[in-house]
């Protein structure tokens, strides 16, 4: 070897060969899975605790949307609760009934649109499709129907308050 | 010198082969587990039905003590005795 006269004590410190080193070994391999498994365990401990321990907040009281008057048939709008960020939309279907759902698609958070004269709520990103009555999937790949606001007419004014699922079966959103 | 380990793993190189495969097979089946309770319990947690999201955390570090046990088959590294640069 050309380097032979030089010092080459830190080949016996570092024996591992050039090759060698690029490689991830199957026992590294079989490691980082049990590592993967870990995390895994403790992202299902995070959200156990989380659900149990921290559900989420409540709407809490009624808060005013808009008047009817501002709100044609087939019409919607788009608002906030006060001291919150999640978007909402109020739809005013043809048949004069007014529903509340969060504009954001369970299945990966895009905004949703009401399809004019369907009855049906639109997510563009990957075709979903809600029910505009229940907020029900009716298709695509969100998996919950959409979380739902109460709507409460008071004369002219358009009043949102939490909406009380069925306790007996909370995925049952269809009763009013 | 050799010793009984050195000779068997001479004359069957392939069973490190076999229990590596073996122990990879486990692993890579217990996180498809996990993978699937975590989802399940996630989307249960978010659809308010909480029940489901405790046993699936039992369950999901019982799978990791089964594969952190299960390293300790692994086989040891075949070193090379003589380093000859
Ligand atoms: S984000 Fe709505 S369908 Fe994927």
């Amino acid at each position: 070897m050309a380097t032979d006269e030089k010092d080459n004590h830190w080949k016996e410190d570092f024996p591992i060969e050039q090759l060698e080193a690029t490689q991830v070994t199957r026992r590294d391999f079989a490691k980082f899975l049990c590592l993967v498994s870990g995390g895994l365990a403790t992202g299902s401990g995070y959200v156990a605790v989380k659900a149990n321990f921290f559900p989420p907040e409540k709407v809490q009281g009624e808060h005013l949307v808009c008047k009817k008057s501002e709100l044609p048939k087939g019409g919607t709008r788009s608002f906030v609760i006060t001291g919150s960020t999640i978007p909402y939309i109020l739809i005013r279907l043809e048949t004069d009934e007014f529903r509340a759902y969060e504009q954001k698609c369970t299945h990966l958070s895009c905004a949703v649109f009401y399809m004019p004269k369907s009855g049906k709520i639109e997510c563009p990103c990957h075709d979903g499709w809600f029910d505009a009555l229940t907020g029900e999937v009716l298709a695509g790949p969100p998996p919950r129907p959409l979380p739902r606001l109460e709507v409460v007419i008071k004369g002219e004014d358009i009043y949102v308050k939490e909406f009380e699922t069925n306790a007996a079966n909370p995925f049952n959103t269809s009763s009013t | 010198m050799s010793n009984f380990r050195e000779a068997q793993n001479q004359a069957h190189p392939n069973k490190t082969s076999t229990l590596m495969l073996a122990l990879i097979v486990i692993l890579i089946m217990n996180v498809s587990l996990q993978i699937w309770l975590l989802y399940t319990a996630l989307n249960n947690a978010l659809a308010e039905n909480t029940d489901i999201a405790f046993p699936a955390f039992i369950a999901s570090f019982v799978l990791f003590l089964i594969g952190a046990g299960w390293l300790y088959f692994l086989p040891n590294q075949v070193r090379r005795k003589n380093i000859n640069f």
